[in-house]
């Protein structure tokens, strides 16, 4: 290994030279690392920029910036292989902190230290990139997504295998009539072209479909897993998109709205066959159908049967009212709903069938008679209206997604899998909410997927994939939707959240978009989301490890196995970089060549601490780089002002953070340690899932070993960041600051 | 001829709504309406009202014919058109209550054609298509008197007193009532118009 050389180079443009002594900072690269600094005026200019290109090519393979944030500018500063790291003397120093004061210059001479002592621990990443890598992506269900994923694979360039339990391509659209508007004005029904994608994807050489075939079974990584099917075959392919779909709501669980009680109450899906088919008649006495109800909501937004709403019945129903009109223009359609949900451009719809003289009632149902007679406690007018006299009653049940394969037995492992990794009871708070949450609504219950895994995951964690609330297999719907908290394996359209045909062909480019890319991604041994390229992977040194399995339980993607012998295997591209291991390891085994818990706590005992007699605190924040960093950069760009006694260190994930680097810090004379980071929880915002989570787990055990040491638990607490939060953040700072300063100064200081 | 709206004698009746959106003026877009209660908020005189316009609409879904065309809300409307006008849907609320009252009398509803307003706008109508012209004398004269001999004579003597005063500062004339110039092509015209409005709800029937 060549020896390390590095530069340091210090930026005074942007108000960093007005605000602090940039000479002072260049003497503590001198006087404590020996290193000779060079300062520009604009760094990022193209002078600054080709003085340290000159450096590089005169020896320097690894380059410290301290200029502005991270976050910025980091094409001005990429100089690929040389390994760059970043303090920054701008957004969270200069531009949030007293110019020309002791306090900020501090701040500032404590960046350069701790960026410095980080160049010392740390090595460019070397990636893992053994072995072969396929490029084919994996299509799990052949209905309208699973065919338009297959397709959008094939033209991005990609072999495609396109699995299809049942025996003919087309899925749940083959049995439909029309389909729902999907071009302007977007007011009419359109005509159903599933028999057209079909043709298309069988004009497509690079796909090849397998009817009548499933998976029976899947373990790898992304790049290359091993996926043995039904038929016996076993093929390898680079990522999987999920595209099982959808099932109706059990029909048979609705008697209280009649269903069963007369052969005339049907689901919407039976009246879109007979609509199909040509011939919508009563099944009783096959008279024609001129008086329908649509009971919308049948099943659904109920907490005894799907608590959730479908989003898509409404707007079926309409379809329906509208087809049935059209072919005979006296029928008297009434729809019954609770709200009518037609999102978007589907409002138009709604208009067409108003104008179209479809009926609509406000209220929910009360009873379906074996005689038809629907008796609706209408909200509008404030009493009970029995409508007598109907040929057919249609139940607009909600969508179901098969997260999981329901003609199978459930496996024996890997049920506590699907219910365990989020608390069905658990209360909810209203997601999405910044600042002061809300208070949660109460705790509902949620039935565990039935059925079989559909890939059999041959994971330590289990052969699931992880769901959300509702049984719907995603990991975020709001910040990475696609993603599965399985890498390399995503789930678009019904799957994931119910949608209609042309979300869903929209959700297979979105899915499709990301195979591609942890395909590409996993054969140049680089992260995906959130890491994106990051090259670094964990390794273990396992004559260390005391094989307490506290990775391969606590990993949030299932990334780490477990040999014969119990010791953990990492597979590299299954990991998206967290370091969630490296936080949980007791022993501290665990590392990136970029980033350690040696690392961090060097850099934490990196800074320096005044003593009691200063009457200055000092103060630790851990700080996620996905949400926390970010915040505090916009509030040093808003201009907001925080206290200079804190000292930030970015860490990829709370997770990531061992217990050693809070006891490192409060051994060294540290007063307080903060962690601020996502919120943790069943709404979590963590980049990493369950990396929060974890870390307040851990945090929750410190209390009792801070008391041992007779120090107030007060000290270390955990803040939850969002990346709305520039203005929120320093006052959390401020206040935990004055909070330390009245618990008084850590009786360990200065020893 | 003219299209009875369905059964009658049904509480609720499920082909109401249709037959309404089909044959009542505005009825069309009746069906665009969205309960947003604009109507009913607006109406100077919703306290006056059995049911408010948008509450109204409803019980027309819901097929309660009975309780609509009874309903004093088609009378008690004062033809403001701040309904109307400021209906989001465009849907003529004033013109739509007008024409249910039509359909309340044409349907021999009793309270329909006893109510204070039906006498009124039947003596209304009365003196403008005889004459084309309303006459003080001869409207309140025929609204009073539809209650009944005794009972046209005891409103009529209690209004005496105004009706001197008007005629003293010339606000009422004596002698022949007032006409239009010619009678003869008014006539015309309405039973052109009667003519039309026959056959258009014979068609629809």
């Amino acid at each position: 290994m060549t020896e390390r050389k590095t530069g340091i180079y210090l930026c005074s443009g942007c108000g960093i030279g007005e605000s602090v002594d940039v000479a002072l900072l260049e003497g503590v690269a001198k006087k404590e690392f020996k290193l000779d600094s060079r300062t520009h005026a604009c760094l990022c200019g193209d002078e600054g920029v080709a003085m340290i290109r000159a450096d590089i090519e005169a020896g320097v393979n690894q380059v410290a910036i301290a200029a502005c944030s991270a976050r910025v500018m980091t094409d001005r500063f990429g100089f690929e292989p040389i390994q760059v790291l970043r303090a920054d003397l701008r957004e969270k120093v200069t531009w949030s902190h007293a110019p020309n004061h002791e306090d900020t210059q501090a701040l500032a001479e404590d960046a350069v230290r701790m960026v410095l002592t980080q160049a010392g621990k740390v090595k460019a990443p070397e990636p893992y990139v053994e072995g072969e890598w396929s490029s084919r992506i994996l299509v799990m269900g052949g209905g309208v997504t699973g065919l338009e994923a297959a397709l959008q694979s094939a033209a991005l360039g990609h072999e495609v295998l396109l699995l299809e339990k049942s025996d003919r391509l087309g899925g749940r659209a083959l049995d439909a009539s029309k389909r729902l508007p999907y071009r302007p004005p977007y007011a009419q029904p359109e005509v159903n072209d599933i028999a057209g994608l079909v043709a298309r994807v069988g004009a497509e050489s690079k796909i090849s479909a397998r009817l009548g075939c499933t998976v029976t079974q899947t373990s790898g990584m992304p790049g290359r897993f091993m996926v043995n099917l039904s038929d016996g075959s076993v093929e390898t392919v680079g990522a999987i998109v999920v595209a099982t779909g959808w099932r109706p709501y059990d029909a048979s669980k609705l008697g209280h709205l009649g269903y069963g009680a007369s052969p005339d109450v049907v689901t919407g899906v039976e009246l879109e066959a007979m609509l199909k088919a040509g011939k919508v008649a009563r099944k009783s006495n096959g008279a024609p159908v001129k008086s329908v109800a649509f009971v919308q909501c049948a099943g659904s937004r109920d907490p005894d049967h799907l608590p959730y709403c479908s989003s898509v019945c409404c707007a079926s129903s309409l379809k329906q009212a509208l087809e049935l009109i059209e072919a005979e223009p006296d029928t008297n359609a009434y729809v019954v709903y609770q709200e009518m949900r037609t999102p978007g451009v589907m409002e138009e719809l709604y208009r067409t069938a108003q104008s179209a003289g479809v009926i609509f009632m406000k209220g929910k149902v009360k009873t379906v008679g074996a005689d038809l007679t629907v008796t609706v406690a209408d909200e509008l007018i404030g009493e009970d209206v029995p409508l007598a006299g109907l040929d057919m009653v249609v139940l607009a049940t909600g969508m179901v997604p098969n997260s999981t394969n329901p003609d199978q037995p459930a496996p024996e492992t890997g049920a506590e899998q699907l219910a365990g990794d989020v608390d069905p009871e658990a209360p909810f708070p209203v997601a999405g909410y910044c600042g002061d949450a809300p208070p949660a609504h109460a705790k509902r219950e949620q039935a565990v997927p039935e059925g079989g895994s559909l890939l059999n995951l041959q994971y330590r964690q289990g052969p699931h994939l992880p769901v959300l609330h509702d049984g719907f297999a995603d990991s975020h719907y709001i910040c990475f939707p696609y993603e599965t908290r399985r890498t390399g394996i995503y789930t678009a359209g019904p799957v994931r959240r119910p949608m209609d045909w042309a979300e869903a062909a929209e959700d297979a480019s979105g899915a499709v978009l990301k195979a591609v890319q942890a395909v590409r991604s996993a054969s140049a041994g680089a992260a995906l989301h959130p890491r994106v390229g990051d090259l670094s992977y964990p390794k273990i040194n396992l004559n260390q490890c005391t094989k307490c399995k506290r990775c391969t339980v606590e990993c949030p993607f299932g990334a780490i196995d477990e040999d014969e012998q119990t010791y953990p295997i990492v597979n590299s591209t299954r990991c998206r970089r967290c370091g969630t291991c490296m936080g949980a390891c007791p022993v501290r085994t665990i590392s990136f060549d970029n980033y350690s818990v040696d690392m961090l706590s060097s850099m934490i005992k990196s800074v320096k601490i005044p003593d009691e007699f200063s009457g200055k605190p000092r103060i630790l924040i851990m700080a996620c780089e996905n949400d926390a960093i970010p915040a505090l950069d916009m509030a040093g760009i808003k201009r907001n002002q925080w206290s200079a006694h804190v000292r930030v260190v970015p860490v990829r994930c709370l997770g990531s953070v061992s217990l050693l680097c809070i006891s490192d810090a409060l051994s060294v004379g540290y007063d307080g340690v903060m962690m601020m980071g996502c919120k943790p929880g069943d709404d979590y915002q963590c980049h990493f899932v369950k990396g929060s989570a974890m870390a307040a787990e851990r945090l929750s055990k410190v209390g009792e070993t801070l008391k041992s040491m007779m120090l107030e638990p007060e000290r270390v607490t955990q803040a939850e960041a969002s990346i709305a939060d520039a203005d929120r953040l320093p006052k959390v700072i401020d206040a935990f600051v004055e909070q330390i300063t009245a618990i008084g100064f850590n009786p360990f200081k200065g020893f | 001829m003219t299209a009875l709206s369905p059964t009658p004698s049904k509480k609720y009746d499920l082909s109401f709504a249709r037959w309404v959106y089909d044959n009542v003026d505005g009825g069309d877009r009746l069906a665009l309406c969205m309960q947003c209660g604009t109507c009913s908020g607006s109406c100077p005189i919703g306290t006056q009202m059995d049911h408010g316009p948008r509450k109204l609409f409803m019980m027309i879904r819901a097929g309660m014919k009975e309780a609509v065309l009874t309903s004093n809300t088609l009378w008690n409307c004062v033809s403001c058109y701040n309904c109307v006008v400021r209906c989001p849907r465009k849907v003529p609320v004033a013109y739509i209550l007008h024409d249910l009252a039509t359909v309340a009398v044409r349907e021999g509803y009793a309270e329909a054609r006893n109510s204070d307003n039906a006498r009124f706008a039947k003596a209304f109508w009365w003196s403008a298509a005889k004459y084309g012209r309303t006459d003080e004398r001869l409207v309140t004269g025929k609204y009073y008197f539809s209650f009944g001999m005794a009972e046209g004579y005891k409103r009529g003597m209690a209004n005496l007193p105004i009706a001197l005063g008007m005629i003293k500062t010339k606000r009422m004339h004596l002698g022949m009532p007032h006409a239009c110039k010619n009678t003869g092509e008014l006539h015309k015209v309405l039973a052109k118009a009667a003519e039309i409005e026959a056959r258009d709800h014979g068609k629809q029937g």
